[in-house]
Parts: structure tokens; C-alpha cells; sequence
């Protein structure tokens, strides 16, 4: 033994962490993650029945097995309503009754076509202005929602001028999950960190959005080196008629609502930014009050407005925190997050970027959201352990970069990607995985690279 | 004088398809039909919100593509109703054949980077059309 610790360089102490703890419950419940991990990232399984399915098997195994067996106790009830983020919850359903409200008003298409009018038939000033808005549109509504209400117009602009519509919608996929990145309700990393750490509105701002905006203007200049051959040869005059059609689909729903959802949309905003004042008031407070003074000033059907809540998501994100609060409980992310510290050696440059890194590169080949929601006790674990982290919360500004911008690399990442590619079928366009992978790793590198600076110099 | 059915998209593949069918109805002096399929199975595939009405998203975007294709035959001098249908694109489209009683329908060859089928798919279907209903088909 003492000749392999001198080879392998490791104290005795060190080669302790390469034991596996021997708990069965631990191996179970990193069984149970791994099957729910799989099915969602190779679409196996819908996200929410796999997730569903995780957290009923922990809480089978926990009473049932418990109950012949204590050594497979990996979570109780109890204890798992605990561990649920009920504030990234709140979060999400106040949002989406924003997203509903709002969405009807047909404001961001209205926008959009405006856009596309101001252009008057500049093919790179149409597509830069249709990402920078995809990417502002995703940073204050969820990213699946802006690319539902802004890709379908994006494909008929592209047709009518004669450009390749695959060179538009992937550019504003990417924008989408770039402009999550800049705000804690855009994207579901970063809205599952920033809760989970306790982050205002502002403070988050204060660190991603200039990081965002770095890598935002990253995406149009290699979109442009990219694509700058076809835009010139784009043709330019769209007939009176697709016009007419294209203006009749963009107007302004109901003027009322939306100046009501303006509003309101405006005050809850501003709570976002204040709600740290009122004793650490949590950003799913703000979100659902807003979301309830809208609610009754505006006087939606409620069953319909309920209706469309997705609660698919919600158990989805309720169901994972239950399985990985099954690892957790169990000591198996405790065991990985050592594995970190010894090859970081308690530098936090290094694990910050570890982080950062493995989050980009597995992001893009697994959905993004199971693996934050894993990731999180590792870096609580980091942080508290190595010399500075928690001052700085490094580890976790890398988490969230690493998960939202890694999402960017292919098209199973993240789910705008999934959702852009399902409406360019819908468009008799299919985008094969090669296709994306040629536009969103150099994006991907790029702003992973620009990342890993902003935090070594920022921080 | 028969009936030609032609499903229309956005991308490159469908102009050539639409193409062929408009010179075909000129040519047979037939009616001709383009036709545009909603499916929304791929929002399966996602536990992401989905508070839009997609499906009306989809059916704005339809409109515009078969609103294109009818553009493409007028320049040709060739007047082309349109259609637009909800589900699974092989079953609305053998359907629709049938309501329609469309007597020719036109296909896509699958290009090299972009197409709803691959060429083995495609010619089964195209069978299976003529199968199922009196139609022929014609892949272009």
C-alpha cells in the first residue's frame, strides 16, 4: 500500500476518497438518477414521467425496502418536501401566467415585424435585430417561450427573402439560451442556482448580464462569418401580399391587457430588484404576486388561465430535486464533489473552472436542467470547502455559465433547441444533428472561452 | 380534368416539389391543391412550458407558405386552392387524398441535406397512397 501511495503520489487519505462508500442506498439512488438521467437526455422517456418515475422509486425503495431492510432508507417524505426548491417553482408558475397573458397580446410579434419593416430589406440588419430580440425576449421570459412566439414569424421572413431559414432560427436558439443566461428568470440553470443560493434579482444581474451581452455579441459576429455569403445573395423584394399577410399576423391582440400586463410586468420587475430588502423576500414571492394582481385586473378565465400553467413542468422540476435529493441524502454527491477537491486541490480558480467546463461539455450532450439540479450540491460542497468560495460564489457564477451556454452545442442541450428544430420540421426543413452541431460548437467554445475569463478577471 | 394534391412547406426540397406540381396542373389543365399539415407531436418530446398557441402559430405559418406556393402558380397562370389539415402528416395526407378525391399526388424526392423523408420511406408511402386510395403518385 505504501509503495502504490508513493507511486500514485496520493496520502493515505487521498486514496480513502477513491473508496466508494459501501451504503447500498447510495449505489440505488445513483441507479435511480442514472435511469432517470438517461431516459430525458436521450429522449427515452417524456422529462416528466422519468422524473416522476425517480422520485416514486426513492420514496418505494425508502418505505418498502426500508421496511425489510433500514440500510435502504434513501429519503423519506418528509424530508423530500424539504428538499424541494418550492421558490424556483413559484418562480416558473408566476412566470408563466406572465408568459400566457402576455404571449396572447401578440406583442412580440408586433415587435418582431417591426423589426423586420425598420430593416427596410437589409438582410443582416432583419437577422441581427431578430436575435438580439430572441435573446433580450429570453431573458425576461422563459427561452422555450420566446422561440414558440418568435421562430414560426422568423421562418416566413426567411422564406419571403429568400434566405435559408436554418441560418436565422439556430442563431436565435442560440441567442435564446445566451439571454437566459443574463437574468435569474431566463433560463432554468439559472433560475435553479440563483434560487438555491439566495440571489436577488439584481445581484445576479449585476454579474451575468455584462457576461451575456459579451457572448450575445460573440454569436452575431461569428453568425456573420459564417453566413455573410448567403446574405448578400438573399433576395430582397417580398410581394405586396406576403406583406399584408406577414402585417395581419403581427398586429396587437388587445391593447388593454397589454398595457395592463406592461404594468404590472413593470411593478413586479422592480419588486425582483427590491424584494432583498423586505427580509430576503424570494423572487417566487414577487413572481406569483405579480402574477395574481395581473390576474385580477385583467379577469382571465381562471380555469383557462390555469389551464395554462404547465404543471408538466413543474413535476418535472419537482420530481428531480426528489431524486437528486435521494443522492444527496444518501452521501453519493458528497462522495463526487470530494473527487473534484482532489483534483482541484482546493484552488478555486481551478475548480471554478472544472465547473465551468464539465457543465458546458455535458450540457450539450445531456439536458441541461437534471444536470444543474445534480451539479448544485457539488458546488455547495466545493464552495464550503475550498478557502474562498463562499465570498465569491465562483463555483456557481461557473455552474450556471457552464449549463446555459453548453446547452448551445447540439440540439438535444437544451429545450429551445428541441422545440426550433420540431418548427423547422414544421417548415419542411430537417436539421440534422451534424447541421447544429456546425453552428453551435464554435458558439459554444467561443462563449465558454469569454466565460472562463469573465470569471477569472471578475472574480 | 383531375385533381392534383401537393403537400407544401417552406424549405428549398418543397419549392422544387410545388414546382412540378404547377407545371403539371398547366400542362393537364388539372385543379390543383396545396396542402399544409399542423403536427404537434414534437412539443411531446419536452417538459418545457408551452403557454402559446402553437397551434395557431403553426396554422399563420402554414397559411404563408401555401399563400407563396398559390403566388408561385399564379406566375405560371395556374389558379391553386389551398388546405390545411391537423396530425400526423401520412395519415392527413392519404385523408385527404380520399375527401378530396384527388387523382394525382405529387412527392418531394428527399434532398441531400433537407426533407421530411428518406427516399426508401418515401416510395413506401408513395405506395401505400396508391394502395389506399385511387390516386397515382408522382415523385418529383
Amino acid at each position: 500500500m505504501e509503495i502504490l501511495s508513493e507511486i500514485t503520489l496520493f496520502s493515505q487519505d487521498q486514496i480513502k476518497l477513491f473508496e466508494i462508500p459501501g451504503g447500498i442506498a447510495l449505489i440505488i439512488s445513483v441507479i435511480i438518477f442514472l435511469v432517470v438521467f438517461i431516459s430525458i437526455s436521450f429522449q427515452l422517456l417524456h422529462e416528466t414521467t422519468a422524473a416522476l418515475m425517480g422520485a416514486v422509486a426513492v420514496f418505494l425503495v425508502t418505505y418498502i425496502g426500508g421496511f425489510y431492510n433500514p440500510e435502504l432508507k434513501i429519503l423519506a417524505f418528509d424530508d423530500a418536501m424539504g428538499i424541494v426548491d418550492w421558490n424556483v417553482i413559484f418562480l416558473i408558475m408566476g412566470m408563466m401566467i406572465f408568459m400566457a397573458i402576455l404571449a396572447e397580446t401578440n406583442v412580440f410579434k408586433w415587435l418582431a415585424f417591426r423589426l423586420y419593416e425598420a430593416a427596410r430589406g437589409n438582410v443582416v440588419v432583419i437577422v441581427f435585430s431578430l436575435i438580439i430580440l430572441t435573446g433580450i425576449t429570453s431573458a425576461f421570459l422563459n427561452d422555450v417561450t420566446a422561440i414558440l412566439l418568435l421562430v414560426p414569424l422568423s421562418i416566413q421572413i426567411a422564406a419571403a427573402i429568400g434566405l435559408d431559414p436554418v441560418s436565422l432560427v439556430i442563431a436565435e436558439v442560440l441567442a435564446s439560451n445566451i439571454g437566459g443566461a443574463a437574468t435569474l428568470i431566463g433560463d432554468p440553470p439559472s433560475t435553479i442556482v440563483g434560487s438555491h443560493i439566495g440571489l436577488s434579482f439584481g445581484d445576479y444581474l449585476v454579474n451575468m448580464a455584462p457576461v451575456a451581452m459579451l457572448c450575445m455579441v460573440a454569436l452575431l459576429v461569428i453568425n456573420w462569418l459564417q453566413y455573410r455569403k448567403s446574405y448578400s445573395e438573399s433576395k430582397r423584394k417580398v410581394s405586396e401580399t406576403l406583406t399584408e399577410q406577414l402585417a395581419a399576423e403581427s398586429q396587437i391582440v388587445n391593447h388593454s391587457t397589454l398595457y395592463k400586463a406592461l404594468g404590472v410586468f413593470l411593478i413586479t420587475f422592480i419588486g425582483f430588484f427590491t424584494a432583498s430588502t423586505f427580509g430576503q423576500m424570494p423572487p417566487g414571492v414577487v413572481a406569483l404576486s405579480g402574477a395574481t394582481i395581473l390576474i385580477i385586473w385583467v379577469k382571465p378565465d381562471i380555469y383557462n388561465m390555469l389551464r395554462e400553467v404547465d404543471w408538466t413542468t413543474l413535476l418535472f422540476f419537482i420530481g428531480l430535486f426528489i431524486v437528486v435529493g435521494g443522492m444527496e441524502a444518501t452521501g453519493a454527491i458528497e462522495w463526487m464533489a470530494s473527487r473534484i477537491i482532489l483534483f482541484a486541490g482546493e484552488n478555486l480558480d481551478k475548480a471554478a473552472l472544472i465547473m465551468t467546463w464539465v457543465a458546458g461539455i455535458v450540457s450539450g450532450i445531456v439536458a441541461n436542467i437534471p444536470f444543474t439540479v445534480a451539479a448544485l450540491p457539488i458546488a455547495d460542497y466545493l464552495t464550503a470547502n475550498i478557502p474562498g468560495g463562499s465570498e465569491s460564489r465562483l463555483i456557481y457564477w461557473g455552474l450556471i455559465l457552464g449549463a446555459d451556454l453548453g446547452g448551445n452545442s447540439t440540439y438535444l442541450g437544451s429545450a429551445p433547441n428541441i422545440v426550433a428544430i420540431g418548427l423547422l420540421a414544421q417548415a419542411g426543413i430537417q436539421v440534422s444533428f451534424r447541421r447544429f452541431l456546425r453552428d453551435g460548437v464554435p458558439v459554444t467554445i467561443v462563449t465558454l472561452i469569454i466565460a472562463t475569463f469573465w470569471l477569472l478577471i471578475r472574480y | 380534368m383531375g385533381l392534383i394534391l401537393c403537400a407544401a412547406r417552406g424549405g428549398e426540397a418543397s419549392y422544387r416539389t410545388q414546382q412540378a406540381a404547377i407545371a403539371l396542373a398547366k400542362e393537364r389543365q388539372d385543379e390543383l391543391i396545396f396542402l399544409y399539415i399542423i403536427d404537434l407531436s414534437f412539443l411531446s418530446k419536452t417538459a418545457a412550458p408551452i403557454v402559446v398557441d402553437i397551434d395557431n402559430e403553426l396554422e399563420q405559418m402554414g397559411n404563408f407558405f401555401l399563400l407563396m406556393a398559390q403566388e408561385r402558380a399564379a406566375e405560371f397562370g395556374v389558379e391553386a386552392r389551398t388546405l390545411t389539415r391537423r396530425g400526423a402528416v401520412r395519415e392527413e395526407i392519404i385523408k385527404t387524398v380520399q375527401g378530396e378525391e384527388a387523382t394525382t399526388v405529387v412527392l418531394g424526392r428527399p434532398g441531400e441535406k433537407q426533407s421530411a423523408f428518406k427516399m426508401s420511406d418515401l416510395e413506401a408511402f408513395a405506395f401505400e397512397i396508391e394502395q389506399k386510395t385511387d390516386a397515382k403518385t408522382i415523385i418529383v
